[in-house]
């Protein structure tokens, strides 16, 4: 066997360990009743619990309601994070300690800052309330509309992971070569430019990579909804992750936790396969003109 | 060199080199059986491991340490679990799940017992404790621990919904809840208060806690008594006792934050002066008296109806190494001493009708008189395994309809239909 | 490799946003840390003259075991994460690159699927792994599924930057002689110090605020680490939030980790400025 296989099979057995073994256990699991109902003893009960899934209005409410998470959520921390990664790619005073901090979001666990970000959100004691109030505007239930409650789970969710997608795309800024800059520069083409002709091409696979990540990442939000709303206000945040922890922990109702979890999955590699197939099809338009 | 060279360079040859091994070894031998055997004649103590909350591990801990200084055979280890309920009872379920748990005791809440016991994980009691363990205990406490033939569990504290009120806003307190609306409303238009009322309405078990006791105001009830197989949320008192929750959003009585509103919060809003009544818990009375406290010596309690019973209690998990033990372990915690000193230092609701009509407990604990009427009768939350689905149901429609959707006919009519789904489900099995 | 680009100004405003908007919540931690937890509902103007105290620092570094032992399992569980990661990862991402394409093409999807798989769903089948393998309680354990966890983003990223490596080097390299280990240890890995660096802080970040994992793994209360063990902060009450307390232990948990990445990024900054390859 080549030696370029062989290191690759440590990395590849102990990825294999963490993730296919759950992942075969659900999907037995998934085609088992397994719940209070049966004194937690799985018993075999074809495939009902997927006939359920695809009848549960809630499943599908929360998949939605968790792509709408997700897909604001990227959006916001990919261009947040463009924005941070292109700032701290340039010479600050103090560049090191002007990173550490813009990073330091990223390094608290999620479930404390969650707690402080219900207190930041409170109505109607919180600060953004006071700020509110201060400017003469009243209190707003920044966790109780259920029209507008996601949003703000958005906004803590947002401003912890940032710091995430700016870190990957600082990787990729660095391995721009700076004598390519520098061209592109002395030949007069502004910032503006520079960013769309060189910058972006060669972070787009940072960019891809960045955004696959945080796109997993925010389908499986569990401990943020969990602190900020309980799921609530009118179930309005509540995700999947959160629907299938419910249908584990608190209903023992592994059976269908399982497939919860399963669809969720299948859902996720959908939605990566999507992402990807728009991306080839770019690449190749782009080529076709490129060549035109 | 090698030591058997050595050795017999010294004149240790080949059988007396045998005979000192032999002799060694025996010597070896004796002494780990001697070892042993005094390990065993010297009884070490027997550790009985508990998981609890962290607020009542702190506040066990002096007892505990008493505990295992007096008794030299037993010793209680107490585990602090996370803050947060939830959390706790995914340690406690995770830890089961693989059916080697590391704790012999478990302190939960009230609604897991029947989830656990139908889970096979508990120990009936009975068999340890007898017939009798719950004997002297208010009638109220004594609910939710025994069911299906046998005692699953042992309640530390008992505790159920209050209202508490202003004193300086009001000559009474309220003797229903629609006197209660009346003043509340009353007050806040005249702008002594902001808010008239504040109860937990966050999409959480806590709603369900406020539905019940309101529900049993109106005449109704969750399942219907008796049988534990129908639920009656789309009866007209379950409608009326859900439209006036909404009501109260909607007139601003409460404050539409209500929504994500749980017991830290009201408390927060009620001591900080801003609510004329507020429904929470009994631990809400002393914090209301500290220092910092707005309200402090402006607050009474009262109990309407039936108060929503939550209570804390020990169970044994099945599989512990040493039941008998923990048998004991339980009844001391339980039991009348430890009781009041919980009462007295921390103002845990006591359990025992005895300390509850104990003149000089009164005495000290202002509460106490509230307590014990309250504990004549509380409401429990329906006893099924299936309880965290029912209350889910009744979460989701309840929160939907205090934000604005339609109306209390039909959240209740879909909150019946979903919860009949559920209990259909279990009929073949029950 | 990027040299340091000459300085410019015209980005005060933008740092001062970015710094504003990563500090406030926390400079608002730091605050309630200090408050007693009546003073939190103060409003008005005499609000801020009264209620500060040290009582929620005090709650929390007299714990028993104390703070300071959360910090040290976190540390040393992190480290041992990231080393076993950057040792797996590293190799990997060298051998993933050097295949050809269709393979290399399967085998990064595979690794993106499974990164992909919300972990927090993985407890519980991890948690039966844990309890046949008898790994409960034993905190360096940890390091297996953390680095599971962390390898597939590890890999794809080392890979990335190997790919972005010319190629020329490592012919040049081999002309001269050299074997792969030297090839490895003296040309390729110099170059990708900041990728690396990028890397580990990734892995060591997920490592110390994991949560799920080390709560079932772990129930000794000297082994805890940091998430778990401020999941344990108690208010006077099961209803109780200890907002102050919780914000206490944020600002400490918070404190060492800055120093950490400030550390860090003076590795980062270092292989910058490191020599470069010309042309």
């Amino acid at each position: 066997m080549p030696i370029t296989l062989l290191l690759l099979l440590p990395a590849l057995a102990l990825v294999g360990g963490v993730f296919l073994w759950p992942l075969l256990r659900y999907g037995w699991l998934s085609l088992q009743a397994s719940s209070v109902l049966t004194g937690l003893v799985p018993v075999p009960n074809g495939g009902a619990n997927w006939q359920r899934l695809l009848a549960d209005a809630r499943f599908w409410q929360d998949a939605a309601q968790t792509l709408r998470f997700a897909g604001l959520s990227l959006a916001l921390e990919l261009l947040l994070g463009l924005a941070f990664a292109l700032l701290l790619h340039r010479p600050l005073p103090r560049r090191g300690l002007v990173r550490a901090l813009v990073l330091l979001p990223w390094a608290l666990p999620t479930t404390v800052m969650a707690l402080g970000w219900r207190w930041i959100l409170n109505d109607p004691f919180g600060p953004l309330n006071g700020v509110l109030r201060s400017a003469g505007l009243p209190a707003y239930g920044f966790l109780s509309e259920p029209a507008t409650t996601w949003v703000f789970t958005v906004l803590a969710d947002v401003w912890k992971t940032t710091p995430f997608v700016a870190l990957l795309l600082l990787a990729g800024l660095q391995a721009i070569p700076a004598e390519l800059e520098e061209a592109l520069r002395l030949e007069g083409a502004g910032p503006w430019q520079r960013l769309r002709r060189l910058t972006l091409p060669l972070l787009a696979p940072y960019l891809l990579l960045a955004a696959l990540f945080r796109l997993a990442q925010a389908l499986g939000v569990f401990d943020l909804i969990q602190v900020l709303t309980g799921g609530g206000p009118a179930s309005s945040t509540e995700s999947l992750a959160l629907y299938a922890y419910l249908n584990a922990m608190r209903f023992l109702d592994f059976g269908y936790a399982a497939t919860v979890m399963l669809g969720m999955f299948a859902l996720l590699l959908a939605l990566s396969a999507l992402v990807l197939l728009v991306q080839g099809l770019r690449q190749r338009l782009q080529q076709a003109r490129g060549l035109s | 060199m090698p030591a058997g060279s050595q050795l017999s360079r010294i004149g240790f040859g080949g059988r007396r080199l045998r005979a000192l091994t032999a002799f060694l070894c025996t010597l070896a031998l004796l002494a780990c059986c001697g070892a042993g055997l005094a390990g065993l004649g010297s009884a070490r103590p027997v550790e009985v491991s508990v998981l609890m909350p962290a607020p009542f591990a702190d506040a066990t801990a002096p007892l505990v340490a008493a505990f295992n200084r007096e008794h030299r055979d037993l010793q209680i280890a107490v585990t602090r679990g996370p803050l947060d309920t939830e959390a706790l009872s995914d340690l406690a379920i995770s830890s089961l799940l693989l059916g080697d748990t590391p704790y012999d005791l478990l302190l939960m809440d009230v609604t897991w017992t029947p989830k656990y016991a139908a889970a096979g994980w508990l120990e009936p009691l009975e068999p340890l404790l007898g017939d009798h363990a719950m004997e002297g205990m208010a009638p109220g406490a004594q609910l939710g621990n025994a069911f299906g033939g046998h005692l699953w569990r042992l309640p530390l504290l008992a505790d159920m919904g209050l209202i508490y009120w202003r004193t300086d806003l009001m000559a009474a307190a309220p003797r229903n809840l629609q006197e209660l609306q009346a003043t509340a409303a009353d007050l806040q238009r005249r702008g002594v208060v902001p808010w008239g009322y504040v109860w937990q309405g966050r999409q959480y078990e806590g709603l369900s806690c406020v539905f019940l006791e309101v529900l049993r105001d109106f005449g109704g009830d969750w399942l219907r008594p008796g049988d534990s197989r129908e639920a009656e949320l789309d009866s007209p008192q379950a409608v009326a006792a859900a439209g006036w929750l909404a009501e109260l959003v909607r007139s601003g009585v409460t404050p539409a934050a209500v929504a994500n509103v749980s017991e830290s919060e009201s408390l927060q809003i009620f001591g900080a002066g801003e609510a004329a009544f507020m429904r929470n818990w009994p631990y809400a009375w002393a914090e209301l008296q500290k220092p910092g406290s707005a309200v402090a010596g402006r607050v009474g309690v009262v109990s309407l109806g039936d108060g929503t019973q939550g209570s804390w209690g020990f169970s044994m998990l099945r599989g512990s190494d040493h039941p008998q033990q923990a048998a004991a372990v339980m009844r001391w915690f339980t039991g009348e001493p430890t009781s009041r000193e919980l009462a007295l230092r921390y103002g845990y609701t006591p359990v025992w009708q005895s300390l509850l009509d104990d003149a000089t407990l009164q005495a000290q604990l202002p509460l106490l008189p509230v307590l014990r009427q309250a504990l004549e009768r509380t409401a429990l939350r329906p006893l099924t395994p299936l309880y965290a689905q029912l209350s889910d149901v009744v979460q989701r429609q309840l929160s939907a309809l205090i934000t604005g959707a339609d109306s209390a006919q039909t959240a209740m009519a879909e909150a019946q239909r979903q919860s009949e789904l559920i209990l259909r489900a279990a009929a073949p099995a029950a | 490799m990027a040299k340091p680009l000459p300085p410019r100004g015209g980005h005060t405003l933008p740092l001062l946003a970015a710094l504003g908007w990563s500090l406030l919540p926390l400079v608002w931690q730091l605050l309630t840390s200090l408050r007693t937890p009546e003073a939190l509902v103060l409003q008005g103007p005499g609000a801020w003259l009264q209620g500060w105290t040290l009582a929620n620092y005090r709650q929390v570094l007299q714990g028993d075991p104390p703070f300071w032992r959360y910090l040290l399992n976190s540390t040393l569980l992190g480290a041992a994460s990231t080393a076993l990661t950057l040792l797996l990862a590293i190799p990997a991402a060298y051998g993933l690159q050097r295949q050809r394409a269709a393979l290399r093409g399967a085998l990064s999807l595979l690794l993106l699927a499974a990164a992909m798989f919300p972990y927090v769903l993985l407890f519980l089948a991890l948690l039966e792994l844990a309890r046949a393998l008898g790994w409960g309680n034993q905190l360096l354990a940890l390091a297996l599924p953390y680095a599971g966890l962390s390898l597939p983003l590890a890999v794809l990223l080392l890979r990335a930057a190997f790919a972005d490596l010319p190629p020329e080097l490592e012919d040049a390299a081999r002309l001269e002689g050299l074997n792969l280990w030297q090839r490895l240890r003296w040309v390729l890995l110099p170059l990708l110090t900041p990728a690396i660096a990028s890397t580990a802080i990734l892995v060591f970040l997920f490592s110390w605020n994991e949560y799920p994992i080390a709560l079932t793994w772990i129930s000794r209360s000297d082994l805890l680490t940091l998430p778990v063990a401020m999941a344990r902060i108690a208010g006077s009450s099961v209803y109780a939030v200890p907002y102050g307390a919780f914000a206490a232990a944020t600002v400490l948990g918070g404190l060492p980790l800055l120093g950490l990445v400030l550390l860090f990024q003076r590795q980062i900054v270092s292989g910058l400025t490191q020599g470069a390859v010309k042309g």
